[in-house]
């Protein structure tokens, strides 16, 4: 991908004007951009949440749902976030990636269930 | 004491419960009832007893406190020898809680992701605000087992 380019319009300061900008930069900026929309709904999600006990309540949430709605491109955030610590994300990451590596026995156990999607996650190429 | 929980729950004063742990997503508060603190319990999505049916219903929880050896009583008055547990469910009538009785007559939870309370009353977590867990439906009950008494 080096060297590539793609024209994209510029905003306020030329609006008719197109530019050059490396492809490389633009998938960093659509990176940032899908990080920061995370960090968002993640944000809301907790604070709505984090009372509750129902798995349902807490994966249909509209905040989780629009995490799963990212799609692909959040993989690689969700996968960091369960480096730092387990978490109930499992959910997601089985509707974005359409498997489940887990032990049906280990259902419910965060830390079990954690360390079967990272292994995947490696296997796959994410981490 | 925290804020967070007393924003969720408006009949959770200050003076009527403690935390008794640091806020964790490892484990819930039927898991908490049953006496674990490794995992999440849920019918739905986390784990649940075989054979209870795997519906988020009333029925559903008595079936999984069943194999536990519990079994429905009429309410949650302490009696010696025994340890009780209570149901809380929304307006729909879909479980949202569970509380468990402590040998002092006070209940302890496991609020969601956060921590855990000793709280005096059941009501404390009552309410049908939109982060209250509704009312207790169901009390049951099992005979404290001798191993559990000389822990």
């Amino acid at each position: 991908m080096t060297g590539e380019i793609t024209l994209e319009k510029t905003d306020a300061a030329a609006p008719d004007e197109w530019v050059e900008k490396p492809i490389t930069a633009k998938k960093e900026n659509e990176s940032a951009r899908i990080e920061r929309k995370f960090q968002l709904l993640v944000k809301e999600w907790r604070e709505e949440t984090s009372h509750l006990s129902s798995m349902t309540k807490l994966v249909m949430h509209p905040k989780y749902q629009n995490i799963i709605g990212l799609g692909p491109a959040v993989l690689p955030i969700l996968f960091r976030e369960l480096q730092k610590s387990p978490d109930h994300w499992f959910w997601a990451l089985s509707a974005i990636t359409e498997e489940d590596p887990t032990n049906p026995e280990d259902a419910g156990d965060l830390r079990k269930m954690t360390d079967a999607w990272l292994k995947w996650a490696r296997e796959k190429g994410y981490l | 004491m925290s804020a967070e929980l007393e924003s969720c729950f408006s009949n959770l004063k200050p003076s009527s419960y403690k935390t008794t742990s640091e806020r964790t997503p490892l484990y819930n508060c039927i898991a908490f009832a049953a006496g674990e603190t490794h995992r999440w319990w849920w019918p739905i999505g986390g784990y649940w007893p075989k054979p209870a049916p795997c519906n988020e219903t009333v029925d559903s929880f008595i079936r999984a406190f069943d194999i536990l050896g519990y079994s429905p009583c009429d309410d949650g008055t302490l009696e010696e020898g025994f340890e009780k547990v209570a149901i809380y469910i929304d307006e729909r009538g879909t479980p949202t809680h569970m509380a468990k009785q402590l040998p002092s007559g006070m209940w302890i939870s496991k609020c969601g992701q956060l921590e855990d309370i000793e709280h005096e009353t059941l009501e404390a977590l009552s309410g049908f605000g939109p982060t209250e867990y509704g009312v207790v439906a169901r009390f049951l009950k099992r005979a404290i087992q001798k191993r559990a008494i000389q822990k």
